[in-house]
């Protein structure tokens, strides 16, 4: 999901930044959650995690291949601030040091996996929490839903971002239902982990999701 | 700051990865939907064209690809950790 150099069209390029930078300073100067030193253990540990899980790549039949991503699991687990920061981290050292990702996308990657992600994967959590109730098999299917449908809407903004450019006045008939069909797909997967490892951490460790990261 | 438990557990996956990320991604190659998507609008990846640092995907100059994945693996995960080492004593110095 890592757009490289050469597929975003300057307009594109431009207000994916300039989206993702408001969202951190409105995130910064509006969140109630306090950065306690616990919390950048937390950061730190998931970041250098996701980094390299996200170095796990699964070629699947069918001619695609995947790579676990890790918004929602941020998302659920630090909150829809904190969870940005922590992919954040991941994806501009990706881009900087691996130049895994573009420099001129690095605003619409931030968007796709560091925030919209994050906020989905956040928000179907808490909804089927708040339905199901605070127990471990609620916690996994919030997480797999969370993972699931994240990454499948990060996947249709990805495919809008390069889609939606006035050199391909079309683009977007193609490029959303690629995106949109196969993260629909191979979505499955990145949401099996992220609410087994949620359901796990609910089972094991209940303070780290009830009162910790996302209830703040 | 960071348990022991969670820092083993990263050191497995950095010393596996390159099986999935090298090996098998050789083997079968590598094809993400983004890929599909590209080539079905005839996108063209100018990476290596404006490429600007010696670790380009996960690669370190004079290294094997397989060696030089965990080596750039490791120092990924180490300026992570550097940066969060920092921001946990800003944050400590802080509450003080």
């Amino acid at each position: 999901m890592h757009i490289p150099d050469g597929f975003l069209d300057p307009i594109w390029s431009i207000s994916t930044y300039v989206i993702t930078i408001i969202y951190y300073i409105v995130g910064i100067k509006f969140t109630k959650a306090k950065l306690t030193p616990n919390k950048v253990s937390l950061i730190t540990v998931l970041a250098a995690g996701i980094f390299v899980a996200q170095m796990l790549n699964w070629p699947l039949p069918g001619g695609t291949s995947l790579h676990f991503v890790g918004g929602a699991l941020a998302g659920i687990l630090l909150g829809p601030l904190y969870g940005a920061v922590t992919m954040g981290l991941v994806v501009t050292i990706q881009c900087l040091v691996f130049h895994d990702g573009g420099i001129t996308a690095l605003g619409a990657n931030l968007l796709n996996m560091a925030i919209i992600d994050v906020l989905i994967g956040y928000l179907l959590y808490k909804l089927t929490i708040n339905a199901l109730g605070k127990k471990p098999s609620s916690a996994f299917i919030g997480g797999f839903l969370g993972g699931w449908l994240g990454i499948v809407l990060a996947g249709i903004a990805c495919g809008f971002e390069i889609g939606l450019s006035p050199l391909f006045p079309y683009g977007i008939a193609i490029t959303v239902p690629v995106m949109g069909f196969w993260h629909f797909v191979i979505g499955v997967i990145e949401g099996i982990i992220t609410g087994s490892v949620i359901a796990y951490i609910a089972s094991k460790c209940p303070s780290l999701l009830w009162k910790g990261g996302s209830e703040k | 700051m960071i348990s022991k438990k969670a820092l083993i557990i990263i050191i497995i996956l950095l010393l596996i990865s390159p099986v999935f990320g090298v090996v098998l991604a050789d083997m079968v190659g590598y094809h993400e939907p983004l890929d599909l998507a590209a080539e079905a609008l005839g996108l063209e990846d100018i990476s290596e064209d404006v490429n600007w640092t010696p670790f380009f995907d996960y690669t370190f100059p004079g290294l094997d690809p397989i060696t030089g994945y965990i080596v750039s693996g490791l120092i990924g995960i180490l300026i992570i950790m550097a940066i969060g080492w920092l921001m946990y004593k800003l944050v400590s110095g802080r509450r003080e």
